[in-house]
């Protein structure tokens, strides 16, 4: 008797190791619990790139580069629309960041540290400049399940603060060298330090109280050509996204329509020069005229194809492996004019005619062409004549699709030469342009406590 | 020490209850009871002396013996399933009573857990059940379908009107927070649990099955809901929500049988919303040929004097088509005294409403028992299914019904080229055929079951359960065709090709100890060992950018990704049963079980929880008027647990299937973030019922109070994205569900004849969220889209109920700024520019979980002939009407034929004064001189979601079927035993306050509880079915 249960113990230790072991199937078999440090790079410097291009297609109809082919389109008329997904990227790239640096912190792999850093601050600084007060100091490690929000004005502080020690830590050692998995650069950390200067004179320009002076030293640690630019060149297997849009569009899936004021301030209507950038930018209808369609009006009675000018496919901002601009010479040049012009009316005008210069370069302009535009008089009107208006107006051209524009432009007070409101403008703006994005649904059905109530005429705080 | 005190207290509730008729001593009478049917001894019968509470029961060799007062002495013979027998004592000393089965009468029981058929008047808890019959007269290819509006608590909701769309079933309210959790019952199908997930398709919806749909419903025999804790504890963390217990068709002793039923059916749209005839293409009332604007153009009639084929084209009724459905099963069973089999095919195959949607089901089972010996039997079942369809993409076909212009025929979708016609937007029906989804389902349910009685009072029995199935779908949309000038549907194509594949087995070993005390205490006890496994594995290639145009293979592709999605779910659950039942009056049933789940974290996956329940059969105890046949209350108090989904525990990081590019492969901290000290939920509930039968069981009522609390709920709360994470699974809150459901049926009239019968059902739940953890304000369950801040949200706030909807409103005067509900009846302010003034602040506007529902079904028979219908209806429910929000956008409600006209709103200005400027609704400049830009219609009434959130009540006539069974007369001279026609109609007749299509579809299909929105869903669908059933 006793035996039998010495037996029925040993089964029944036997069963329960063997249970134990037949439940012990939870972990994540879809899913891994780390991640590489390249792995997180390549996601953020894609991501980053994308958030650009997502941004820009929110504001490209705010500053008239692209105009819906129908009339009272939300994003034409500046209506409240939900960017839940927008936020949602900006959030996700900088969840990744704070992954990254924590790692590249852990194993001491400086360069890592840094070129996260530098794409934190780009992610948040461009995050700020569309919705203004947003959460940070609570977000990224789950500290608070509802994040207050932070001070814009504080958080432009901590932009600053992250490209200074940023670029102090990409001019230092790593442990681990950065290669191929940054999609931007390739681990060339002398063109990281370029960029975080890049970006710094960038976010600095924005502050009403600007200290030209600081501006203009990043500038000198800044982008010395085209060459260094920074962007995210795309793939056989996915395409740029702008170049779908284009491709799209192609397809009467309709998309990527020009602004009748972007046209007019190209081809001569607005401005006395025809700028030869305008046929390689966009395309023509199928009489090969330039016709835009008017912000917020729709196309008329024109048909879908042929008769207006839209992205058409293969272009330099349009073909499928093109890059997605992040931060260009061109930019810097204009950043540098724009700094430079109150103090030093040479050096912002040699900017300004550089930029332009850059600018027509990428886009492989032809020597004569580009010459005939710089000589013309309304364009190289000297150091003494040049304005803001004139420096605004090449920059807007050159930073074509860039989010960056709208901040120009809010900045500027749309102050574009026959820069009109849209026709059937959102009737709550009370004939104003639009200055700032709603919040998301997401953030207010998830967060709602804390989110600002805000009107779209509210503005970021640089631009009160 | 603690079992010796139980001990004494049932040794001395034994004496007190035998004290009483210890004195009355004077004769005895004995004798054995067998049944009538095979002459073997019955044990357990009840023999009770008339009009006292004395009695006792029959042993296992169906002997008794009984002291009786005297010769005048009438003794009751009761035994479930057997006919009562009363006799008079008289001189007789041996007393052998024959009983005869009772027929038909499937009433008298219910088959609970683990597919013990068990009598009624045991249970201690509210059961239901419905027969073969009731199951096929309602002619609902999705078995889930067949239960709408007949048993109490139980809520069936049409996803929508798709072939093969899934069906939603819900009992006793929304037991669980989790926006995503699957609120649905468990479904066993002979002892075995089966898969009835809805996988929806990953894009647009396109209203895919609940698996439950791949099992013929011609192969059910019965269906019983058991809908309490108390009558699931035993299935454990699976049977949550309660159990739907399916039984199949078995083959029977004697000759063989061979059934045939056919039907062919004929459906189509059964509603639509109130549209405006008026006004064509264009925008601002300027007629416009390519416009993408469907109805703000100018009156039709006016264009018509300048382009003649310009007319209202009536697409809304157009651009459906009659669906039609054929069904054929044939089955063939039998059986002698060793062994039974049944075997059956079916074939089903169905053509909906919206162009180009079909689904096919065909099934093959065979099943069988076979009696070894005296002490072992085993049986066994395989059922085959292969189902599936071309799933059209209903939310994208309405919505691009929505934006076709109602001047142009949308039935003119192609050119001879192939290419679609249009003036500019896409084509619904182009899409419909030429964007296709096929899904194809193999599923093997296979059981096999082992009884081995090595005694009387001990029996070992094992089942193994296996339910695997595969489903192949083929998604695509093509590319351009390369034909100058055409609109293709995708400027690149897409072929996605999905291979699911998910087995799960069961394994349920017990054994079952029976024990007679003496006469009046009969006990059983059963222990057993439950084992579960589901194994998933999904994998997806997606294929972009075709090379040669409709050639769709994968490697005819420059762009593919790959994703894989694997999972695996284990448990392991120990349980025991103890039913005592003392002389069949008082049944008390006690249960408990331990489940370790593998989904849990380690140190909280092994959970123990109990159930009670007691049911007191007063009717049989105490002397109650001769007109009240039957009576028992019945309590019960019962905790189940439950465990999560796997692999969910904690943070991880994700590869996108972008990747790789250029050889890299990127990573993303993944959104989801589970808690990693997750506990088991626990839901208690607390039962209290009510059951009687009147005059010989004419008339009959049943009345269940219900309350359960479901702790420590396990969600996944969306939480703001810059916390890192995008949602939260944790222990998050508590829910509370009672309510009341009343059963009442009865036959009013039965002659020979003729006879009525009905039986009626209502059901009222209250639902409240008792509690969210700390740090959470509010759990989002679900949104859905709305024009320009017109979104709408379902959330859970502490202290609400469950399925409030959260929207912007009109501001109103006086409105209370704490009140989190809007008040409609306050007056709404009026701006300056004479319009209502919207507000953003999102109020409670309705709440989406019916209040009451119910449903009754009458059945008449006369001679032959046989009518039946069923009517079922739920109020106190609102719905989100996405359909509203987008024909106001675009002009085509009937209301907005009012576009010339001018309004004064009714309402107050901001100072309380009454509002009495003239506003002009149209569209552009007014004969005013003011300039009103898009229009009322855009600017305002679609930008509140108060004007879309309506009262989703509703009565239908589910179903009517008048039916004639040939007279056996007739009958003789044909090979057939058995003959029957019938016609057979569904939601014939629907009505409802609400504006729009059919207010039952929804457009988030089974799996999800955001019901409270339609979405742009497969309108609902009213059929006719003719039908024909052959006996031989």
């Amino acid at each position: 008797m006793k035996s039998i249960y010495t037996i029925l113990g040993v089964l029944l230790l036997l069963a329960a190791t063997a249970c134990e072991n037949f439940l012990d199937v939870n972990e994540n078999p879809n899913n891994p619990q780390n991640a590489p440090i390249t792995g997180l790079m390549t996601n953020a410097s894609y991501e980053t790139a994308l958030n650009v291009q997502r941004i820009g297609s929110i504001t490209s109809n705010y500053v008239q580069y692209l105009a819906s082919p129908n009339p009272a389109s939300a994003s034409d008329v500046m209506e409240p629309l939900n960017y839940s997904g927008t936020w949602f990227n900006l959030y996700n790239a900088m969840t990744d960041l704070t992954d990254l640096i924590s790692q590249a912190e852990e194993s001491e792999a400086g360069h890592y540290l840094g070129a996260g850093q530098v794409l934190m601050a780009l992610n948040l600084g461009m995050t700020v400049d569309i919705f203004g007060d947003v959460p940070y100091s609570e977000g990224f490690d789950f500290s608070a399940v509802t994040p207050v929000y932070d001070d814009d004005e504080q958080l432009y502080a901590e932009v600053l603060s992250l490209l200074d020690q940023g670029l102090q830590n990409l001019e230092g050692t790593t442990a681990i060298s950065i290669g191929d998995d940054d999609f931007i650069f390739q681990g060339d950390v002398e063109k990281w330090i370029k960029f975080g200067n890049v970006l710094k004179a960038r976010f600095m320009l924005h502050s009403p109280n600007v200290n030209a002076n600081e501006v203009l030293s990043a500038i000198d640690n800044g982008f010395e050509g085209n060459d260094d630019d920074a962007y995210v060149e795309f793939f056989e297997q996915r395409f740029n996204p702008w170049a779908q849009v284009a491709i799209n569009n192609e397809s009467l899936l309709l998309g990527g329509w020009i602004s009748t004021q972007f046209i007019e301030a190209l081809d001569g209507t607005s401005y006395p020069t025809v700028d030869p950038r305008l046929p390689l930018m966009i395309g023509t209808t199928d009489e090969g005229e330039f016709i835009g369609v008017p912000n917020g009006a729709g196309r008329g009675d024109a048909p879908e194809q042929g008769a207006r000018s839209t992205l058409i496919p293969g272009q330099y901002y349009t073909s499928e492996l093109s890059p997605l601009l992040i931060a260009t010479y061109a930019e810097q040049k204009f950043i540098e004019a724009e700094a430079a012009l109150g103090s030093d009316p040479d050096r912002a005008y040699a900017a300004y005619l550089a930029g332009i210069e850059a600018h027509m370069d990428m886009l492989e302009v032809p020597a004569s062409e580009k010459e005939a535009y710089l000589s013309d008089p309304s364009v190289s009107m000297g150091a003494v004549a040049l304005t803001r208006e004139d420096i605004m107006k090449e920059k807007w051209v050159a930073l074509f699709l860039h989010p960056e524009t709208w901040n120009d432009a809010r900045r500027f007070d749309y102050g574009y030469k026959d820069m009109t409101l849209p026709a059937n403008l959102n009737t709550d703006l009370n004939n104003q342009f639009i200055r700032r994005l709603p919040y998301p649904d997401n953030e207010v059905s998830r967060n709602g406590q804390n989110v600002p109530e805000v009107t779209l005429l509210d503005r970021i705080w640089w631009d009160e | 020490m603690k079992r010796n005190f139980t001990y004494l207290l049932l040794l001395l509730i034994c004496f007190m209850l035998q004290g009483s008729y210890l004195l009355a001593q004077q004769r005895t009478v004995s004798g054995k009871i067998t049944s009538t049917e095979d002459g073997e001894p019955l044990p357990g019968v009840s023999i009770v002396i008339e009009g006292s509470s004395t009695g006792t029961v029959s042993d296992l060799e169906g002997n008794y013996s009984l002291d009786v007062p005297g010769p005048d002495a009438v003794l009751l013979y009761s035994f479930i399933g057997f006919a009562t027998q009363s006799r008079q004592v008289g001189s007789q000393q041996t007393m052998n009573i024959a009983l005869s089965p009772e027929t038909g009468d499937l009433d008298e029981f219910i088959v609970t857990a683990f597919g013990i058929s068990q009598e009624k008047k045991s249970l201690g808890y509210a059961a239901q059940s419905i027969d073969s019959e009731a199951i096929t007269k309602m002619k609902q290819p999705n078995l889930v379908n067949a239960l709408q509006g007949q048993v109490a608590g139980v809520q069936v909701t049409n996803s929508g009107g798709a072939p093969g769309q899934s069906a939603r079933i819900i009992i006793r309210g929304i037991n669980s927070l989790d926006p995503g959790a699957d609120n649905q019952p468990l479904f066993v199908v002979d002892g075995v649990p089966v898969d009835n997930s809805t996988i929806e398709s990953s894009g647009t919806p396109r209203g895919l099955s609940n698996r439950m749909a791949d099992v013929n419903p011609n192969d059910i025999e019965s269906m019983s809901v058991l809908k309490g804790a108390a009558a699931t504890a035993l299935y454990g963390v699976r049977a949550a929500n309660g159990a739907v217990i399916i039984t199949t068709k078995k083959g029977k002793e004697g000759q063989i049988r061979v059934n045939y039923n056919g039907s062919v059916g004929f459906e189509e749209l059964n509603r639509l919303p109130k549209l405006q005839d008026e006004y064509g293409q264009g925008f601002s009332g300027e007629y416009q040929p390519s416009s993408f604007w469907p109805s703000w153009g100018a009156p039709i009639a006016e264009v018509q004097q300048t382009v003649p084929d310009h007319r209202y084209q009536d697409n809304w009724n157009r651009a459906f088509n009659t669906g039609v459905q054929i069904d054929n099963s044939v089955s063939i069973s039998g059986g002698n005294e060793v062994a039974t089999f049944y075997g059956s095919f079916g074939n089903l195959s169905q053509e909906g409403i919206i162009p180009f949607s079909t689904w096919d089901r065909t099934t093959a089972k065979l099943s069988g028992s076979v009696k070894a010996s005296e002490k072992f039997d085993f049986s066994g079942s395989i059922n085959f299914s292969n189902t599936g369809g071309n799933r059209v993409p209903h939310d994208r076909f309405m919505e691009r019904m929505m934006y076709w212009s109602e001047t142009t025929d949308v039935r003119d979708y192609i050119n001879e080229d192939g290419t679609m016609r249009t003036y500019s937007n896409t084509n619904p029906i182009y899409d419909a055929r030429f964007a296709t989804y096929e899904d194809d389902v193999n599923r093997i349910i296979g059981n096999i079951n082992l009884n081995y009685h090595p005694t009387d009072w001990l029996s070992f029995s094992y089942r193994l359960g296996n339910d695997f199935y595969s489903d192949t779908r083929t998604e695509i949309t093509p590319g351009p065709k390369g034909i100058d000038g055409e609109v293709a549907l995708s400027s690149t194509g897409l072929l996605e090709e999905t291979r699911i594949n998910s087995r799960d087995l069961t394994s349920n070993f017990f054994i079952t100890l029976k024990k007679q005390f003496n006469t009046d205490w009969n006990t059983s006890l059963r222990l057993g060992n439950d084992i579960f496994e589901r194994r998933f594995d999904e994998v997806t290639a997606r294929g972009e950018n075709f090379v040669i145009p409709e050639f769709y293979n994968l490697n005819n592709t420059t762009q593919i990704f790959a994703g894989q999605d694997k999972r695996l779910r284990r448990l392991v659950g120990f349980y025991g049963d103890l039913m005592v039942d003392y002389r069949n009056f008082l049944f008390l049933n006690l249960t408990g079980r331990n489940d370790i789940s593998s989904t849990l974290p380690k140190d909280n996956n092994s959970f123990f929880y109990p159930s009670v329940n007691l049911g007191y059969v007063f009717s049989e105890n105490l002397t109650l008027p001769s007109w009240v046949t039957f009576g028992k209350v019945r309590a019960s108090w019962a905790q189940v647990g439950k465990d999560t989904d796997p692999h969910i525990l904690g943070a991880t990081y994700a590869s996108p299937d972008i990747f790789p590019l250029n050889g890299q492969v990127g990573f993303t901290r993944n959104s989801v973030f589970g808690d990693p000290n997750l506990r088991p939920e626990q839901t208690t509930s607390l039962e209290f019922g009510l059951q009687t039968a009147f005059w010989d069981n004419r008339a009959n009522f049943d009345v269940t109070y219900y309350k359960s609390n479901a702790r420590d709920q396990i969600i996944p709360v969306p939480i703001s994205d810059a916390t890192g994470y995008s949602s939260y699974i944790t222990n998050a809150g508590e829910i509370e569900n009672s309510g009341f459901e009343f059963i009442l049926g009865g036959t009013p009239v039965q002659t020979q004849d003729f006879s009525w019968n009905i039986s009626a059902n209502l059901s009222i739940n209250n639902n409240e969220i008792k509690s969210i953890r700390e740090g959470i304000d509010e759990i989002v369950v679900g949104s859905q889209f709305g024009y320009v801040g017109s979104t709408v949200t379902m959330k859970l706030i502490e202290g609400e109920a469950y399925g409030n909807i959260f929207g912007s409103s009109y501001q109103r005067l006086g409105a209370d700024p704490d009140n989190l509900f809007l008040d409609r009846s306050l007056p709404v302010i009026i701006g300056a520019n004479g319009f209502p003034v919207r507000t953003g602040t999102q109020l409670i506007l309705g709440n989406a979980v019916p209040k009451w529902i119910g449903g009754i079904r009458n059945d008449f028979n006369y001679k032959g002939f046989e009518l039946s219908f069923l009517v079922d209806f739920r109020t106190g429910v609102e719905q989100y009407n996405q359909y509203h929000n987008f024909l106001s956008a675009f002009g085509k409600n009937e209301f907005t034929e009012a576009r010339e006209d001018f309004r004064v709103f009714e309402g107050v200005l901001a100072d309380g004064s009454p509002n009495t400027q003239e506003v002009w609704l149209g569209q552009g400049e007014g004969p005013d001189g003011v300039n009103y830009g898009a229009g009322y219609w855009r600017n305002h009434y679609r930008t509140t979601s108060e004007n879309f959130v309506e009262d989703a009540s509703f009565i239908k006539l589910r179903n009517i079927t008048l039916g004639y069974n040939l007279n056996p007369g007739i009958l003789e001279k044909t090979p057939f035993r058995t003959a029957r026609v019938s016609v057979a109609a569904n939601n014939i007749i629907l009505y409802t306050p609400w504006d729009g299509f059919d207010p039952e579809s929804f457009s988030a299909g089974a799996g999800g509880n955001a019901v409270g929105f339609t979405g742009l869903g497969f309108p609902g669908v009213q059929s006719v079915f003719f039908n024909l059933n052959l006996g031989l």
